[in-house]
């Protein structure tokens, strides 16, 4: 129960961070170029998720996943699937990138998710960096 | 008994009348879809404006809500410590109240083995509405109609009296206000701090 509680999470997380993505413009977490396919994935990631959470078995048990348990599944849960959209983002946009020969850069002062409105979890990583080094220098 | 145990023996009466009712409470009252309908909203409140400083005022009361809902269930879990006024609605004296309950338990949920005051989902399920309305008054809304379903599937299952329901709600929405307007503004700069930590690491 605790393992299909986890994946539950993790792949409906990763249908609202699709759909969240849009309306924030957060171009660096997007999977899709196009706002409306990337809006249908979202919404079947979601669909998905709870249609085989409830269909697949009776969830109506007495179990062991009580309480503060739950909660520690959900967090980690969402924080793996927020990694798994930004890395995924990542390399698939450094494939597009790549290809058009401009990689994105993240605006100089940008922090946290705001960075990426502009670039990739990976840009963001590399153009931090790159700033505490001239920082340094 | 607690007041107004006989309205537990009028709602549970319904049930195995319609199955297709019994069929949407079956989903309503399970322990995990509309706790996690309200933190996947939660999640997208956190991360869905593009605004900045929209967005920023967001995450503060999502934070609040998140800090409510932990500090509600762990005085839920103190109050259960102290007291357990009365047993569960299918475990009672009066056994014609005990049977209807427990008929009602056993065709649509099961036999919960905690105490039944308050209600554990009722407190939690308000905490976060109530601290997400103080921030956005429609994704507050939605959470409070959530809440509300889930509150009255679980008393329409027969695990829980309407006094359980109401003191939940009562504890989970009171605490919450505490929470967001006199307890998170005290411990400033802490929340400001775990707000920076956040967008350090990507996540805020």
């Amino acid at each position: 129960m605790a393992l299909d509680y986890f994946i539950l999470v993790f792949i409906s997380s990763l249908g609202v961070y699709q759909i969240a993505a849009i309306h924030a413009k957060l171009d660096g977490l997007c999977f899709f170029r196009h706002p409306v396919v990337q809006y249908i994935f979202g919404i079947l990631a979601i669909i998905g998720a709870f249609g085989w959470f409830i269909t697949s078995k009776d969830r109506n048990i007495h179990t062991s996943v009580e309480g503060s348990q739950q909660l520690g599944l959900f967090l980690g849960s969402i924080v793996a699937s927020y990694l798994f959209t930004a890395i995924l983002a990542s390399i698939m946009q450094a494939k597009v990138s790549s290809k058009e020969g401009s990689p994105r850069e993240g605006k100089q002062y940008d922090t946290g998710i705001e960075t990426l409105k502009k670039t990739t979890l990976f840009g963001g990583i590399m153009s931090s960096l790159r700033r505490e080094r001239k920082d340094k220098v | 008994m607690p007041p107004l145990a006989g309205w537990t023996l009028t709602v549970t009466g319904f049930v195995g009348k319609s199955p297709a009712l019994d069929h949407v409470m079956h989903l309503l009252v399970n322990d995990y879809f509309i706790p996690l309908v309200i933190c996947l909203i939660m999640l997208a409140l956190w991360l869905g404006h593009s605004d900045r400083l929209k967005r920023d005022r967001l995450q503060r009361t999502i934070m609040n809500a998140a800090v409510a809902i932990g500090i509600s269930a762990a005085f839920v879990k103190v109050i259960n410590s102290w007291s357990n006024p009365w047993p569960r609605p299918f475990l009672v004296n009066d056994s014609i109240i005990r049977e209807s309950a427990r008929h009602a338990a056993e065709t649509i949920f099961y036999f919960p083995t905690d105490p039944t005051f308050p209600s554990n989902g009722a407190t939690i399920a308000f905490a976060a509405a109530t601290g997400v309305w103080l921030g956005n008054r429609t994704a507050g809304a939605i959470l409070y109609f959530l809440a509300t379903l889930w509150a009255v599937a679980r008393f329409y299952t027969g695990i829980h009296f309407f006094v359980d329901i109401a003191g939940g709600a009562a504890i989970g929405i009171l605490t919450s206000l505490f929470i967001s307007k006199v307890f998170m503004p005290r411990i400033e700069p802490l929340p400001t701090w775990v707000m920076k930590l956040c967008r350090s690491l990507y996540l805020a």
